[in-house]
């Protein structure tokens, strides 16, 4: 089947079977290796995309399910220069990522809770149930929600 | 921040701006041309005699079918070690693909080679295995069959019984759990004929160990086969010996001349990695009228699966030599029995072993304070261990520590002295509070590294230690740039690949700072000392020295300061060196090696639990931790808060759990649960720091204390709000609600 699906702004049309993954398109087929695939069966949130600018598991999506959509990955956080968004920046500061690997799936979901509540102010306890969507083996989470409450305060 | 500075300052790291960017590259993400993929057909029983094996002719994309009939005597079974005075049974070393007979549901059977991994995974259905079924055991005491067996009796302990005014007994044991690393496990082999090279980049700790374990696999000798570490996503332990799926696809790559990569998904993770803890213990703690601490007996069982992976041996060795924790007793009688279960084999996981032996001797010591009426801070203080360095009965000796110091502390930060003080028993629920002290062997064996000026005045350092999340790269930069007398932005880190790497062991245990560290610290100091007699003087004008030595011959690699130096060696008084055979630039190796060093720590955790429910709730955990000089506590704090999160998740819902005919129950991130953010308590966190004598950093190890300390300790204080009653973790709902009514427990695994 063909697909034409937008990533970060730019357009990847192809062939694909119908059985593709929305995360393997966006891996092996755009050859953005940013997003990782975790557990292939949506809980552990590595794989976390933004479609249509919400937070969305890419493992449990088909490619053809993604046609026409706009999606967003982590390669996209970043300035042009390559320059860390203050999310991004807040993460290193506060040492919240070990092995790195559930960190895109992570700075995702964070990033549509900072834009979805720009104004407002976020408590802790409401960032730790928004992130209990993503499993983290490393950090034992402190440095994640410290990094998100920090940026939220920006 | 440049020399002196270095040491204990919370940089951030390197790495990170890279992972954040998602400009990483994990196994899955190395690609070569023309690669085909691996699946993997796998045992659906736990125990059976394979009776045949019908390969279909063809199938979409399918490249090979290999089988161990197929791989015959290419391969050999997996090495093992042998921990010091253990005996192994080296005829139940795990083989590469199963031979006749499969020991545990999921063992891999055949390996099916394909274009894609789709199609690898469609072949895989194609093929025809028949099994004849047999018995399961699945409790280690049910076994049988010894794998492996270690005993140490030291001291008079009959002498020791006799005379005790109080013998106080307990049993235990902690279920199998799995590592889970974020990135399950993988690798792509690739062989080159022209000079008869086997790649391999696989997702593992260090790229020593696997590299001795494919080795010997496959009869090749190291310099045959490179091995690359690529950017590893997690591992605590299970990574530390290679797959016997790598070695099967290591062996085919060389068979047929091809790429392979093999990509485990979750599901083969959860089933077929090895597993962590699976053991249990009889206890026995003799004590004189004083509550002094006379002799321990211990028998503990383990629960080592199927077969013997390479370090498979070792956890319940460390768990025996452990198990008089932080406490003086001159007497010990262990004998630790590692039998044969039809399950997946157990190996290391955070802690391996350590809080395995606190979680017995600790519960026990609360026991001994119940039965005798002595206050458990009381009841520890009497007995802690306060001369180094100490010889344990059980055959270790402990370089430094100040564990009642350790304990105040604890205690301060918990916010009161008295053991008995925040008891708030309600109508619906119940409060308890445990405290526990742990000792934890870190360290040990060597590492090597090399260093080398740079053009430019820069510096490299390879490291034979690789890293896969604990932030090597800044701390190993912080104690070179300490030693060198320069900043961290002049020191580049190496790693990871065995044909550039200095030789060394791995990244294991809670050693790489003490170790690796070490080694570094070493060649720094050697290489100082170097420009020091070639300059004359005590501080070194490096990017001058490094001119000098450029215009001497060194490769251009540095750009602008290569032609800059070459004009000032020209004139420089470092010119008639470089005119003589000194090497065109300054380097230095090091090896460095150590006995075991040995971390320790205190904890207190705060618990409620639900009288309605039996839901458990940590209130609050306390962690204080001596690992020894920190060289970064920001990543410090890092690993130990990771550690106590992972040992909430075995106290609250970790359970690898098996039916009755040893299937596999827990093949999901939903049936093996790991906490989330919203999960956590609040974590508390104190620092002791006593200096190791044994290394030039007097680094200890804090990769493992967190594990270790928190199980003991919520494991105390679930005791305690069940009025003395030991139930076994993890404290899932049921469990403690029957204890509060007094029902009998499951009898469930």
């Amino acid at each position: 089947m063909t697909v034409r699906i937008e990533i970060n702004g730019r357009v990847y049309e192809g062939e694909v079977e119908p059985r593709t993954l929305l995360s393997d398109f966006i891996r092996h087929r755009a050859g953005l290796t940013g997003t990782h695939v975790g557990c292939e069966h949506g809980v552990c949130g590595a794989c976390t995309v933004q479609l249509d600018g919400e937070p969305m598991r890419s493992c449990l999506m088909l490619a053809v399910q993604a046609d026409g959509l706009s999606v967003r990955t982590v390669e996209d956080l970043a300035g042009p220069g390559g320059e860390l968004s203050p999310l991004q920046q807040a993460f290193t500061d506060h040492h919240a990522l070990q092995c790195g690997f559930c960190t895109a799936g992570f700075l995702m979901t964070a990033d549509a809770l900072l834009r979805r509540r720009r104004a407002e102010p976020i408590g802790e306890a409401e960032i730790r149930e928004e992130l209990a969507g993503n499993l983290c083996r490393c950090t034992g989470y402190e440095g994640i929600v410290a990094a998100v409450r920090a940026a939220a305060a920006h | 921040m440049t020399g002196g500075g270095l040491i204990g300052a919370s940089l951030p790291r390197r790495e990170d701006a890279r992972v954040l960017r998602g400009e990483t590259r994990y196994i899955d993400d190395v690609v070569l041309p023309q690669m085909a993929h691996a699946a993997f057909v796998r045992s659906p029983h736990a125990h059976a005699t394979i009776t045949s094996i019908a390969v279909p002719d063809d199938a979409e994309g399918l490249l090979a079918v290999v089988t161990a009939a197929d791989l015959g005597e290419t391969v050999r079974a997996f090495p093992l070690m042998e921990p010091d005075g253990v005996q192994v049974d080296h005829a139940h070393a795990h083989p590469v693909l199963a031979d006749g007979e499969v020991r545990y549901a999921g063992q891999p059977v055949a390996a099916v080679i394909a274009r894609t991994r789709a199609l690898a995974e469609d072949a895989v259905e194609l093929i025809e295995v028949t099994y004849a079924e047999r018995p399961a055991v699945l409790a280690p005491r049910d076994s049988g069959v010894v794998l492996t067996r270690w005993s140490r009796n030291a001291g008079d302990v009959a002498a020791a019984f006799a005379a005790a005014a109080h013998v106080v007994s307990g049993s235990y044991a902690l279920p199998r759990l799995i590592a889970a690393p974020m990135e399950a496990r993988g690798c792509v082999a690739a062989y080159e004929p022209a000079d008869d090279t086997l790649t391999v980049w696989c997702s593992a700790q260090d790229i020593h160990r696997p590299l001795a374990q494919l080795s010997h696999i496959l009869d090749r000798p190291p310099p045959r086969i490179r091995l690359i570490v690529p950017d590893v996503g997690g591992a605590f332990g299970s990574k530390g010996v290679v797959a016997p799926e790598v070695a099967a696809v290591a062996a085919i790559a060389r068979r047929l001349g091809i790429a392979v990569k093999w990509t485990e998904d979750r599901l083969e993770n959860l089933v077929g990695a090895s597993q962590g803890r699976g053991i249990e213990g009889d206890l026995e703690l003799a004590l004189d009228a004083g509550g002094r601490m006379l002799g321990l007996r211990a028998r503990l069982w383990a629960d080592l699966g199927g077969y013997l992976l390479t370090t498979t041996p070792i956890p319940p060795h460390t768990a025996g030599t452990l198990i008089t924790g932080v406490y003086d007793i001159p007497a010990a009688q262990v004998t630790v029995i590692g039998a044969l279960t039809h399950k997946v084999p157990t190996g290391p996981y955070r802690g391996a072993g350590r809080p395995d032996a606190a979680y017995m001797i600790e519960a026990l010591v609360d026991e001994a304070a119940r039965r005798t009426g002595i206050d458990p801070v009381a009841l520890r203080r009497r007995n802690l261990i306060r001369r180094f360095p100490h010889r344990t009965p059980t055959g270790l000796e402990y370089d430094s520590g100040d564990y009642e110091r350790c304990l105040d502390l604890a205690l301060e930060l918990a916010g009161t002295a008295d053991s008995d003080g925040e008891r708030g028993d309600g109508a619906d629920v119940v409060r308890g509070r445990g405290i526990a002290l742990y000792v934890e062997r870190a360290g040990g064996g060597w590492e090597s590294a090399d260093i080398e000026l740079r053009p430019g005045g820069t510096f490299a350092i390879s490291s034979s230690s690789s890293p896969h999340g604990q932030g090597h790269d800044i701390t190993f930069a912080q104690i070179a740039a300490d030693r060198l007398g320069v900043t961290v932005q002049d020191i580049e880190l190496r790693f990871g690949d065995s044909a550039t790497s200095p030789p060394g062991v791995g990244t294991f245990g809670s050693r790489s700072v003490a170790m690796a560290g070490s080694a570094i610290a070493v060649a720094a100091d050697d290489l100082l000392a170097q420009a020091r007699a070639r300059t004359g003087t005590t501080t070194i004008d490096w990017p001058a020295l490094a001119g000098e030595w450029t215009a001497g011959g060194e490769e251009a690699a540095g750009g602008d300061e290569t032609a800059g130096g070459g004009e000032a060696a020209g004139g420089g008084e470092a010119a008639g060196a470089a005119a003589t055979s000194e090497p065109p630039t300054l380097r230095a190796s090091a090896r460095f090696g150590s006995a075991n060093v040995f971390s320790s720590g205190a904890y207190v955790a705060t618990v409620r639990i639900d009288r309605g429910t039996g839901e458990l709730t940590v209130e609050r955990l306390i962690a204080v931790d001596d690992a020894g000089t920190l060289i970064n506590p920001l990543l410090v704090h890092g690993q130990v808060i990771g550690g106590a999160v992972q040992a909430l998740g075995e106290c609250l819902t970790e359970e690898a759990v098996y039916d009755d005919g040893g299937q596999p129950r827990t093949g999901s991130f939903l049936d093996y649960s790991l906490l989330t953010a919203a999960e956590v308590p609040l974590i508390v966190t104190g620092e002791v720091q006593t200096p190791s004598p044994l290394n030039p950093l007097g680094a200890k190890g804090a990769g493992e204390g967190g594990a270790v300390g928190t199980l003991p300790a919520v494991a105390n204080a679930v005791t305690d709000a069940l009025g003395g009653r030991h139930v076994t973790p993890p404290f899932t709902a049921e469990k403690l609600w029957r204890a509060l009514h007094d029902e009998p427990a499951d009898g469930g695994p």
